[in-house]
């Protein structure tokens, strides 16, 4: 704790020599609709000085006194040029693409540079409007199917939505949306991502390199923030897909004072099922639906205050009848989250955001057998706060500092079950409580005009409480199963530790850098899963006194350049990632044995490595953008009790990742899109040999995740016509005819996934069909392949 | 054992996905063949040990008859003790059978009469020695100069309570069979459930035969139980298949096993209906035999009652 201290007292010190000069600050907006605009680049020619705005669109510029010419660079509008006479510190709050009459115009890049001279390493900010255009799977566009495409993120099946970053499980990627946790991303099993690419503005992830501002997670932070409504006028936007239709509805609460949006999606395949199966059939009754809700307010309470309200509702609802067989069952499971933040300015330099979150994830199956019943429920609740400053000293520093903190309540599993009269006991509901909290400093600064540092230090620590019931196993011989009873509040176990991050940018010449990174992260949140594939079933579980916190670092090296202008953007980054804690389940651990026991006596414990080299190239500007990534990597688990100790590879270890993207806009209706991906196929683990007991065929497993599936690669393609953006006019002042915008747009999205039809393997199986006596016995590996091609067409509107 | 509803749950609820799935067959290699000894021993109470070896077989080994039948391993030495008895248990062939028993052979190795007698298959029998309550029985096995070794116990049985039969939904005169079973007060108790008809020389296991106290320890309750037998009869009428009809006369064994036998049946049986799945995570059996076999030595110790369904 002293450390953090001393470390921002250090850091405020550098600031105290900037008394003698001005700054330059306000907020930066889009003029169509008021909402801020964050990544802008303000630029000062003359002092080769520059700022960037925050999420919030707020930026700080400190200077010594003159007129200046200052330059606001924006990727979607280009550059704009204010004259200003900085004689005194001065606020201009400015709205950016006034002048800018279509918003479909050819992308330019005007931030052109800042993949080179920024210190932000794995970084890459995602552009809604960008990922509108690309092919999207059955038509819903999909922000994390897109982020899938990058070098170092690796999906984690066909059509999956868990992603994998630089050999991390998908529990270590903190998916924050507008500031609250998400903790489970996919509807309908994963096959859809949860965020309404209507209501969002914006996907910014760090995969390597995080910042002392975030942690909790070992491997990427992935954050996604909502549209804040637009401050203009009233809009209403929305289209009808294959398998769901969305609706969306933005306006001011006051002009240019404060703006509200809600956007809801839902999906029709239970419409679809009940129109195919009869209602005489076994199976009526049986559906499958998902939908989700967000909604946002935003008001600016004064020059200083800005509030907003976030939230966020989905859920996934899937129930199953088999009259004949007796048998029903009912599985719902869904998040919510809800943010309110409160933007204050304290002076022309340090800005403050402070959060209040609440995330809600919960899962539950409910199924009846006859006269069985059956109900099992597990889940997460967080309530926390967080409080960020943003210090502007001077240009040459920018620091940050702050806290954060969460209470979580974990509820890994609660079962009941009855026969008819008899209730089972199955246990009380086990409830697990803890404290998690953070404290940070970190200040990116200048060291000489070649080398840029970001240092930061973060102090995390963590607290499992009571009430708990620690169940103690005896071995059946000496010492005999017992229990040990910790009262509300109770400290069981506490675990604390400091996260040092420092990430260096050297320039060089020809519009080059090298940069490199190190990051120390705690993670105390564990999903534990008994399935081969991400699931709704998956626990979240915390550190208790037998689940350590998870450790890993990573260190990475990169080379970065621009080409042609800053037409083209390339990178280099080699890394290595070390792992300690990993959890998993014991070999044979099945869900039910969780009952009457806690889940961590059914945990292991082990380590894993992983490193790589990823290259990336992009194209930002011209008709024609777009970028190709490659990463080589490799990702080992290490458990004592898994696979006899022995070193195997993790199940999302792929040698080889490559992803090409690429969008045309030919004209002003017409844009087209492809996207090219192959990876190396998945590894699992198959029976490598069988044997008889009891006359039944049973299979003996080879080695943890020594059998490789055939390589994954696929190409999709898309087209979106857009409709005519003006309408001719006849000028009654002047009797010519003029071109006037229309008020009402819309847009058809087509899409073919799987253009070649390639089988790609989802999974694989032994399969045994016949049996000896028969003589027709055979066992056969059987490969499962999802989806053929699919072409789909989406309609969209707005006006 | 009701997470397997759960499990099939999550299985059905995918199968709308695999509607436009495909299949196809593909060879790709799998890693981890080793040739292990697979020990298939049981003792119950009053009845002679019995033992069959065999050997693992490769995946993409050769399926047929007659690789399954070669797999059957001979020529070893199996002896079981109780402390105070030692026994060198009798390598019986099916070519060979003493007169009578051939149809008990032929269920054991699940096999027609007319096959078994015209192959060499053999079991290891105790011809000194039958189980006994509160006994604990090691079991040697030596093949090729390895040696494996285990133990298990035949306990105290558990008696049932009560029986009875009642028709089901709509039917009048078929229904599952109902028992009601007062578990002892101690942990970890775990038990087998066979039936048979009166007249029937073998009894058959229901589809989810093991079970253990776990949600029950220390309660009465009752539970229904299907007709096994009723699947294999090619004269039922499908819509009567898994029921009682009213009149039969059944005949019932509750089983009590150990822990560790507990825990080898269980992940057998969550194999066997997880099988192909791919959201199951691969398990290996849990083997009770120590030096590199795979398998089981189970001691049961059986509770036998009779209903009559009316």
């Amino acid at each position: 704790m002293k450390l953090i201290f001393s470390f921002l007292l250090i850091l405020v010190s550098f600031s105290t020599f900037a008394q003698s000069k001005v700054t330059l600050s306000g907020y930066i907006t889009d003029a169509k609709n008021g909402e801020a605009m964050s990544e802008v680049k303000v630029y000062i020619p003359a002092l080769k000085l520059g700022a960037l705005s925050n999420s919030y669109g707020f930026y700080s510029l400190t200077v010594v006194p003159g007129k200046y010419t200052v330059e606001y660079r924006s990727m979607t509008y280009g550059s704009e040029v204010r004259e200003v006479d900085l004689t005194k510190s001065t606020v201009l709050t400015l709205e950016l693409g006034s002048k800018v009459t279509d918003k479909n115009e050819v992308v330019v890049n005007m931030k052109k540079t800042e993949n080179v001279t920024s210190t932000k390493m794995g970084q890459i900010e995602l552009q809604m409007d960008q990922i509108k255009t690309l092919p999207a799977f059955m038509g819903e566009v999909d922000v994390i199917k897109t982020i899938q495409l990058l070098p170092g993120v690796s999906s984690v099946s066909e059509g999956g939505q868990g992603f994998y970053v630089r050999g991390g499980g998908p529990d270590q990627n903190l998916v924050l949306l507008d500031e609250g946790v998400v903790y489970n991303a996919a509807h309908l099993f994963g096959f859809f991502s949860v965020f309404n690419a209507d209501a969002v503005k914006s996907v910014n992830l760090i995969k390597g390199g995080m910042p002392a501002n975030f942690g909790g997670r070992m491997s990427s932070v992935l954050e996604v923030n909502m549209n804040e409504g637009n401050m203009k006028k009233l809009k209403v936007k929305g289209g009808i897909g294959a398998i769901s239709s969305r609706l969306t509805i933005e306006g001011p609460i006051k002009k240019d004072k404060g703006s509200f949006i809600v956007s809801a999606r839902r999906t029709y395949i239970d419409v679809i099922m009940k129109a195919a199966i009869s209602d005489t059939s076994p199976f009526a009754g049986s559906s499958y639906f998902f939908y989700d809700f967000n909604a946002k307010l935003n008001y600016k309470l004064s020059a200083k205050d800005r509030v907003y309200l976030s939230g966020y509702y989905g859920k996934d609802v899937f129930n199953f009848s088999d009259k004949k067989g007796g048998f029903g069952a009912n599985m719902p499971w869904g998040n919510g989250i809800a943010a309110v933040r409160w933007n204050h300015l304290y002076s022309d330099k340090l800005f403050m955001n402070l959060t209040t979150t609440y995330s809600d994830y919960m899962f539950k199956f409910g199924s009846q057998q006859d006269e069985f019943r059956f109900e099992l429920a597990s889940g997460i609740k967080d309530v926390g706060g967080k409080v960020d400053f943003s210090y502007f000293p001077n240009p040459k520093h920018r620091i940050k500092w702050g806290a954060d903190y969460k209470y979580h309540t974990f509820t890994p599993t609660s079962v009941s079950a009855a026969n008819d009269t008899t209730v089972f006991d199955t246990g009380a509901a086990q409830k697990l409580y803890s404290h998690e909290a953070a404290l940070y400093a970190l200040d990116e600064f200048d060291l000489n005009d070649k080398i840029r540092l970001n240092v930061g230090l973060r102090y995390s620590a963590f607290a499992h409480v009571g009430p708990f019931t620690r169940y103690v196993k005896g071995d059946g011989i000496s010492t005999q199963d017992t229990t040990i009873q910790y009262h509300k509040g109770d400290l069981i176990k506490f675990y604390n530790g400091l996260e040092p991050r420092i990430s260096m940018r050297w320039l060089l010449p020809d519009n080059s850098s090298i940069k490199a990174g190190y990051a120390y992260n705690y993670q105390y949140v564990h999903l534990t899963s008994l399935s081969a594939v991400s699931l709704p079933t998956d626990i979240w579980f915390p550190t208790t006194d037998i689940a350590k916190p998870e450790k890993g670092w990573q260190g990475s090296v990169g080379y970065f350049r621009n080409f042609f202008n800053d037409k083209f953007e390339s990178s280099v980054e080699v890394y290595y990632k070390g792992m300690k804690n990993l959890i998993e389940f014991k070999e044979g651990a099945l869900p039910g044995d969780n009952v009457s026991d806690n889940t961590d006596n059914l945990l292991v414990f082990g380590q894993g490595w992983a490193y790589g080299v990823e290259f990336f190239f992009k194209k930002s500007v011209g008709r024609f953008t777009g970028w190709v990534g490659y990463t080589w990597a490799k990702t080992e688990r290490k458990f004592p009790d898994i696979n006899q100790g022995n070193v195997y590879p993790a199940k999302y270890d792929r040698r080889h990742d490559l992803s090409l993207v690429g969008t045309y806009k030919l004209n002003e209706r017409w844009t087209f899109s492809a996207s090219f991906i192959y990876a190396t196929g998945n590894t699992l683990t198959l029976p490598s040999s069988w044997y008889v007991q009891e006359q039944n065929l049973l299979f003996n497993y080879g080695p943890r995740n020594s059998t490789r599936m055939a390589p994954y690669h696929r190409l999709d393609l898309s087209a979106t016509l857009y409709s005519k953006a003006y309408k001719t006019k006849t000028d009654p002042a002047t009797g010519k005819e003029i071109e006037v915008k229309k008020r009402y747009r819309s847009n058809w999205a087509f899409s073919i996934y799987n253009v070649y039809n390639r089988m790609n393997p989802f999974f694989l199986y032994v399969d045994n069909d016949g049996d000896f006596l028969s003589g027709n016995f055979k066992l056969s590996v059987k490969q499962v392949s999802l989806f053929p091609i699919i072409p789909s067409a989406t309609w969209n509107f707005e006006f | 054992m009701e997470f397997r509803v759960l499990i099939r749950f999550v299985l059905v609820s995918f199968l709308f996905i695999f509607v436009t799935s495909c299949t196809k067959e593909v060879h790709i290699d799998i890693p981890g063949y080793k040739d292990q000894l697979v020990v298939d021993g049981s003792i119950e109470t009053g009845q002679p040990a019995i033992v069959l070896l065999s050997k693992s077989h490769n995946v993409y080994s050769a399926t047929n008859l007659q690789a399954y039948l070669d797999g059957f391993v001979s020529g070893a030495t199996v002896i079981i003790s109780n402390g105070t008895v030692t026994d060198t248990l009798t390598e019986i062939c099916s070519d060979n059978l003493p007169p009578g028993t051939e149809e008990i052979a032929a269920a054991f190795f699940g096999l027609p009469v007319d096959v078994i007698v015209n192959m060499h298959l053999c079991a290891y029998i105790s011809l000194n020695m039958v189980g006994e309550v509160g006994k604990t029985y090691e079991l040697k096995v030596i093949y090729n100069g390895v040696e494996y070794t285990s133990t298990t116990e035949i306990s105290q049985p558990t008696p049932l309570d009560s029986l009875y039969w009642k028709p089901e939904g709509s039917f009048v005169d078929r229904g599952f069979s109902w028992a009601k079973l007062s578990d002892p007060t101690a942990s970890g108790d775990a038990y087998c459930w066979q039936v048979k008809m009166a007249g029937m020389p073998n009894f058959k296991k229901t589809f989810n035969p093991f079970f253990n106290d776990k949600f029950f320890n220390g309660k009465s309750f009752e539970f229904a139980y299907e007709n096994p037998m009723s699947f294999d009869d090619p004269n039922i009428d499908p819509a009567y298949k898994g029921y009682y009809k009213l009149g039969d006369t059944v005949i019932l064994k509750l089983s009590k096993i150990g822990k560790q036998e507990y825990n080898f049946f269980e992940k057998k049986y969550n194999q066997m209906y997880s099988g192909g799945n791919p959201f199951a995570t691969p398990t290996n059996i849990p083997t009770n035999i120590k030096g590199g076999a795979l398998g089981i030595w189970v001691g049961y110790s059986p509770w036998f009652d009779t209903l009559v369904c009316q």
